[in-house]
């Protein structure tokens, strides 16, 4: 288990942050996902031990979180959302730096400091000084910074804000790479639904400091039985026409038709359908949710 | 593609305690501010006093064990007026004095030089932490604030230390050795804690004041000007009120003179009288100014306008550690009678409580700690 939240309440004034919040979630690479102000932030500060919590009790990597904040935090790499530099040094001065502030010796630091450094890419850029990496090499450096002292959960708020395509994909890779083939659990905080679809397998989705939905994000993303996306080789519009006549759903989504079949019949009316219009399917499949979908429906819900 | 990638590697190695982590910030602060060519030579020169103070310590105990090899040094230093033969037919009398007077001359010279150090390197402790945003990266570490502050201090220690305490450590061993008489490690064990608790004032008092100082901007220049604005400032601010109230006391006392000097008197009219004439208004005028300097002394005792002065305050707190006036009142026994009041007020520095300044200074200290408790904040009031 990566964390465990019983109860937590924490209020900024007449904001409630976290709202009785309990949460369980399993090691592995988890999600954080919500609207704005849904308390994500203090979610991970609580984890962190960087703010105290009003009510309720929980455990972090086995450590209560109220008590070890400090034990938690050398147990945690955090990768924070802002740009945050420790100034006037190289890469490899800043990585060792964190080490040593986490409590390695200058000589493992160092050389580990090194290791990380050619794992994030910045092998070549490690003799240079970190105010003049542009924002995606900041952002692998506090990726460095974050698992110089090898974590076993790594934090990451926000990783990929204002990267370009080429350095977001990079980053992700190393996530997914760190969690998957590394072992080391991972809470990925994003606005972004794909970025936490590519790296996460589990998803927590907060809502005005309360938990709305969890769950495997394969599991949650089920498939619909009676919905299935078709791609034609003809007129979209009339096909639509008559398959609204028969009782159906028919929806266009960008180049595909989303259609709901009714109650008693099976999919082989498409193909009815097709056959009348003389239109070519191209490509027919059920509908599966979107993670995006998930998270829209769990927001609304609450 | 490299040809050979080894990937991510687990590491497992020891991490240590949370006792000393602010350490590391230290160390980095230091290597940091080692890099800096002008801090350097800055810190090279605050070594030149040290070596003054060696030398002096080393020589006076040559001095004592009257060996030849100073013989011609302390016949200059007599005939040049700066020791009292008195001093050099008894030293051993007047060891601690000389030793007194040697450490003071080293730290007022430290004192000035600490200040430009601490002007150098302070700046940028924590309002370069701020521009770059470094707190997170701080503060979701296992450190606590006070690691963090204690850190910081720390670099500031380590160079004052370098430049202070260690000096005056190193040049007692040295004096200690030089005189071969442990009968001295008695006599003045006094006075290398008290010039140890002095530096450890200048360092707590000047470190917490520059952090203080760099917490409030993101822009270092601001913060070296605005310490300049304490140091310098203050300093002519205090000589400016001293010197306007020495005046107006000296135009008040004088105007009350010549209130109470006779007005008219009848011209002498012999050369005999004429000489008694001037005689009396010689011995009246000497009269006047011994008045006027005790005056001026006794408005010293309860003068609050040195308090103005940072640096004065810290020289007033060190002077009375060292007892350094003491040591003066006794080197005066071996001035001529007529001059020991003179001798006394040239050396001796303002005489107000000492405890007055200890309070600015500690009142300062205070506010330090709470301009940092509210600027450096924890991450749970950070944005």
């Amino acid at each position: 288990m990566l964390f465990q939240f019983e109860g937590v309440t924490k209020t900024y004034g007449p904001v409630v942050a976290l709202d009785n919040l309990s949460v369980t979630a399993p090691a592995g690479a988890i999600g954080l996902l919500g609207p704005n102000g849904s308390g994500k932030t203090t979610l991970i500060r609580s984890l962190l031990g960087l703010t105290r919590v009003d009510r309720g009790s929980g455990h972090v990597l086995g450590m209560d979180f109220r008590r070890r904040q400090l034990d938690i935090r050398r147990a945690v790499g955090f990768v924070p959302e802002d740009e945050c530099l420790f100034p006037h040094v190289v890469g490899v001065e800043f990585v060792t730096y964190a080490g040593e502030l986490v409590g390695m010796s200058t000589k493992d630091a160092m050389q580990r400091s090194h290791e990380v450094l050619d794992y994030v890419g910045l092998g070549e850029a490690r003799y240079r000084k970190v105010e003049s990496y542009s924002s995606g090499m900041k952002q692998r450096l506090k990726l460095a910074s974050a698992i110089v002292h090898d974590p076993q959960l790594l934090i990451m708020d926000e990783p990929t804000n204002g990267m370009d395509p080429r350095g977001r994909e990079d980053l992700l890779e190393l996530a997914r790479d760190l969690t998957h083939n590394k072992g080391m659990s991972l809470l990925f905080s994003s606005h972004l639904l794909p970025d936490v679809e590519t790296v996460c397998d589990e998803v927590i989705v907060l809502g005005r400091g309360k938990l709305l939905t969890e769950g495997n994000i394969q599991e949650l993303k089920q498939l619909h039985n009676r919905s299935f996306e078709v791609r034609l080789k003809a007129d979209t519009g009339s096909f639509a026409e008559r398959l609204k006549a028969l009782g159906c759903g028919a929806e266009l989504r960008d180049e595909s038709l989303v259609v709901q079949i009714p109650e008693g019949r099976t999919q082989q009316l498409l193909w009815e359908v097709a056959a009348q219009e003389r239109a070519q399917i191209r490509n027919l499949r059920p509908q599966r949710s979107t993670l995006e979908e998930v998270f829209l429906k769990a927001v609304e819900q609450a | 593609m490299p040809i050979f990638d080894q990937g991510y590697q687990h590491w497992k190695g020891q991490l240590s305690g949370h006792a000393w982590r602010w350490l590391a910030i230290t160390r980095h602060g230091v290597r940091i501010g080692m890099q800096g060519r002008v801090f350097r030579a800055v810190l090279l020169v605050s070594l030149l006093p040290a070596m003054a103070l060696a030398t002096a310590l080393c020589i006076w105990g040559l001095v004592e064990r009257r060996s030849d090899l100073v013989s011609t040094i302390v016949q200059f230093l007599v005939s040049a007026q700066i020791l009292s033969p008195g001093i050099v037919d008894d030293p051993r009398h007047y060891r601690l004095e000389i030793w007194t007077l040697c450490y003071n001359f080293f730290l007022s010279c430290e004192l000035t030089l600490s200040m430009i150090l601490i002007l150098l390197v302070g700046p940028n402790l924590i309002s370069q932490d701020l521009r770059f945003n470094a707190l997170p990266l701080y503060l979701s570490r296992p450190l606590r604030r006070i690691d963090y502050l204690a850190g910081k201090l720390g670099v500031i220690a380590a160079f004052l230390g370098l430049a202070i305490i260690v000096p005056c450590l190193l040049s007692y061993g040295l004096g200690l050795l030089f005189s071969l008489d442990f009968s001295i490690v008695k006599d003045t064990y006094r006075l290398l804690l008290a010039s140890v608790a002095y530096g450890v004032v200048i360092i707590l008092s000047a470190g917490m004041l520059i952090l203080a100082l760099s917490s409030l901007t993101r822009n270092s220049r601001w913060v070296a000007l605005f310490f300049l604005g304490i140091w310098i400032v203050s300093n002519i601010a205090s000589g400016l009120l001293e010197l306007a109230d020495r005046e107006q006391r000296r135009i008040a006392f004088n105007r009350e003179m010549t209130a109470a000097t006779p007005q008219k008197t009848p011209a002498p009219k012999t050369r005999e009288e004429r000489r008694r004439r001037m005689e009396v208004m010689n011995a009246a005028q000497a009269e006047r100014l011994e008045k006027l300097e005790a005056q001026q002394t006794e408005a010293s005792k309860s003068d609050w306008r040195p308090l103005v002065s940072y640096t004065g305050n810290l020289s007033r707190v060190g002077r009375q550690l060292l007892r350094t006036d003491a040591c003066w009142e006794k080197l005066s026994e071996v001035q001529p009678l007529a001059l020991r009041k003179r001798f006394l007020a040239t050396w001796t520095g303002p005489q107000y409580p000492w405890y007055w300044s200890a309070g600015v200074l500690s009142g300062l200290f205070v506010l330090s700690a709470v301009i940092l408790s509210f600027s450096v904040r924890s991450l749970d009031r950070l944005r």
